[in-house]
């Protein structure tokens, strides 16, 4: 309970050095982080990144092998799955099959020996909470997908529990219904303001529904931010590489100043900002320099990007339409060639480059971030 | 020439011939009596059967000329009558119907566990063993696995020598009910295991971890989520426990010794001993009656569904 990082409310979960090992593999290695109770955290990382691991470990089906976890200020190593109160949505939902809507949501009760007079009425109103009033007496195969989720989400929030864990639960549903679910989850989180770790590999979910992001890859923890800070500074190549469509401008770093560096690639040299502090590039070695798709322009002749600190020419390799946005292909002969992905959210002019075509690109300087190779 | 020969190789042009031959023997339009075709075999089998249970009915109809050792020409049921008030036949009923509930009960409550540590272990090697385990007796027929518990619990059988060796007095292991039970369950549990496996692989492991993340404890989880959803395969083992052990002959013939016969010995000493085919017909369609009747009442309790017969539901 010490480090509480500037926020008023108090730590709901505290992961101390948590690592897992597995047969000599190290799922898990010395994770950390502290979560202030009503917040809403996402794990997100790549399959294999340990975010599940890390959350089975808090949930108590696994003790970790090394590290404790504090729930609420107890350390919970010791405590076996079922008496933690922990709510849990499970990734296949893992509802009772035999049991209705309203039996499933009563189970918790009945495990944790509720009165049974007042079961039948908390069943209905968080039966309500997720919008399946009514819905009680149908058998789980009689609910479509959507309503499904809702029942699970009942089930693992009937018992007021100190923290709700989703275990992907989004990733089987089409796009339109998991945009409805996200948005979902965080309405209803937001009105009982339980605790919520919820872990994915969905980049758009975790920006969507987060106060908070862990990024993690190959069982390290890459950085813990906010969404909109996570995005717009990511702290390593690997998060800048994850989330959103990013390139990278590989060069031998010319000099560093500050917060800035600048990169040399072939004749060009390319300013931008020092991406890690904590890891700065130094003069001499080797770089890349991150710039997100989206904040490269395009244009059909150098004049309309005079505003930009960069402006370098280059043809069309390839073009997708993608409905709001048109995704370029840009091929560019002062980098050696080496081709970067563009977003042109601007059709309102109708113009959309063909494959060969000559065009600009061009960028701001303090859009780069740089990172050491 | 040769690039032709390439493109349309040999067996392509075996197959034409095949398929123009099977064509001119088996129309297109004769299709649609394939499937009643394969369904032939069994249907007549089935046929036999019921041919048989006919002949059986007939027999039954008509008592022994104990002078001439001869079928009464006119039918009569008398073997029924004798065969329902006779003490003996009623005490032969009651110990078998009892006998094969008693070892279906034992045998489900000792299959589970092992069905389910052989489902839900992760080390491939202990599944392997408990599978070999299993099948290993299943290569020994039931009259001479019998004969092995003759050897092993008679009365200067190992377990006897063993407790000989503490001091105790040798034990009177066989020729009695419990030894007929014993080896009936011992015979039975492969099948159970067997039938009871499927029905637990099909129960997600992750409700299990669900139902402790709500608070379950095991003996809750068993109760309410395992035992439930494990009720098609403990109805399936179970009937086919109870089928069997009911209609057994070798385990009460050796290790009851004579003295605890079941309905199928009795009906084996009527036709073999005493020659009365009418009695021995009669009680064999008892049987089958009394068998039907367990079927049909499970099925009433639970639904043919329950054996997972039905279409699957979403």
């Amino acid at each position: 309970m010490q480090d509480v990082t500037g926020s008023a409310s108090p730590i709901a979960v505290s992961v101390r050095d948590v690592g897992m090992v597995y047969d000599g593999f190290h799922a898990v290695k010395s994770a950390s982080f502290d979560l202030p109770a009503g917040k809403f955290l996402t794990i997100l990382g790549p399959s294999g990144s340990g975010k599940t691991t890390l959350l089975r470990l808090i949930a108590g089906f696994q003790a970790p092998t090394s590290g404790e976890i504090v729930i609420n200020g107890k350390a919970v190593s010791a405590v076996p799955a079922h008496q933690r109160s922990i709510g849990m949505v499970f990734q296949k939902l893992a509802l009772f099959p035999h049991m209705t809507a309203a039996e499933n949501v009563a189970f918790p009760l009945k495990m944790r020996r509720q009165d049974a007079r007042t079961i039948p009425e908390r069943v209905e109103r968080y039966l309500d909470l997720v919008k399946l009033g009514g819905y009680g007496g149908r058998r789980i195969h009689e609910l479509s997908g959507g309503q499904q989720q809702r029942v699970a989400i009942a089930r693992a929030l009937v018992f007021e529990p100190d923290l709700l864990l989703l275990d992907e639960p989004l990733a089987a549903l089409d796009r339109k219904l998991r945009e409805e679910m996200q948005l979902e989850f965080r309405r209803i989180q937001r009105e009982l303001g339980v605790t919520t770790i919820n872990v994915t590999h969905d980049q758009r979910e975790a920006l969507v529904v987060s106060d908070e992001i862990i990024v993690m890859d190959a069982g390290e923890i890459q950085q813990k931010a906010q969404p909109t800070r996570t995005y717009r500074n990511p702290q390593n190549a690997f998060v800048a590489n994850f989330i959103g469509v990013t390139n990278f401008i590989s060069g031998a770093v010319r000099s560093v100043a500050g917060s800035n560096a600048v990169l040399a690639h072939s004749a060009v040299e390319i300013p931008g900002i020092v991406g890690d502090e904590r890891n700065p590039p130094r003069a001499g070695g080797q770089a890349s320099g991150a710039i997100r798709a989206e904040q490269i322009r395009i244009a059909a002749n150098a004049r309309s990007l005079s505003g930009l600190d960069i402006v370098l020419e280059g043809s069309i390799r390839d073009a997708i339409f993608e409905g709001e946005r048109i995704v370029y292909e840009v091929c560019v002969p002062a980098l050696a060639g080496e081709a970067l992905r563009v977003f042109d959210h601007d059709p309102v002019d109708h113009v959309q480059f063909e494959p060969g075509a000559a065009v600009s690109i061009g960028w701001n300087s303090r859009d780069v971030l740089v990172f050491n190779n | 020439m040769r690039a032709a020969r390439t493109a349309y190789p040999l067996t392509w042009r075996i197959m034409d011939v095949l398929e123009a031959f099977a064509a001119f023997v088996w129309p297109t339009s004769f299709r649609r009596a394939i499937p009643y075709l394969l369904l032939a075999p069994a249907l007549l089998l089935v046929g036999l059967l019921v041919l048989g249970l006919i002949q059986i009915g007939d027999l039954s109809l008509r008592t022994l000329d104990t002078s001439t050792f001869l079928l009464s020409e006119n039918y009569t049921l008398a073997n029924y009558r004798k065969a329902l008030t006779e003490p003996l036949f009623v005490v032969v009923a009651t110990r078998s119907l009892t006998g094969s509930l008693i070892v279906t009960v034992v045998t489900l409550i000792f299959a589970f566990p092992y069905a389910y540590l052989m489902v839900r272990t992760r080390s491939a090697g202990l599944r392997k063993f408990l599978l070999i385990a299993l099948f290993l007796p299943f290569f020994i027929g039931q009259v001479v696995r019998a004969y092995g518990w003759l050897i092993i619990l008679g009365n200067q059988g190992m377990v006897n020598e063993a407790l000989g060796l503490i001091g105790v007095a040798p034990l009177r292991l066989l020729y009695n009910y419990p030894a007929v039970l014993f080896g009936l369950v011992q015979y039975m549990l492969p099948f159970a295991v067997l039938m009871l496996a499927p029905a637990l692989t099909a129960i997600p492991e992750e409700l299990e971890t669900a139902a402790a993340s709500l608070g379950a404890n095991w003996v809750h989880s068993f109760i309410h989520v395992v035992l439930p959803l494990a009720r098609p395969g403990l109805v399936g083992a179970g009937l086919v426990v109870v089928t069997l052990s009911l209609t057994d002959f070798a385990m009460p013939a050796i290790l009851g010794g004579g003295s605890q016969d079941f309905i199928a010995n009795a009906i084996y000493d009527q036709f073999f001993r005493t020659s009365d085919q009418g009695l021995g017909a009669t009680l064999a369609l008892m049987l089958v009656a009394l068998g039907s009747l367990l079927v049909g009442i499970v099925f009433t309790l639970f639904g043919a569904g329950t054996l997972a017969m039905g279409r699957a539901r979403q």
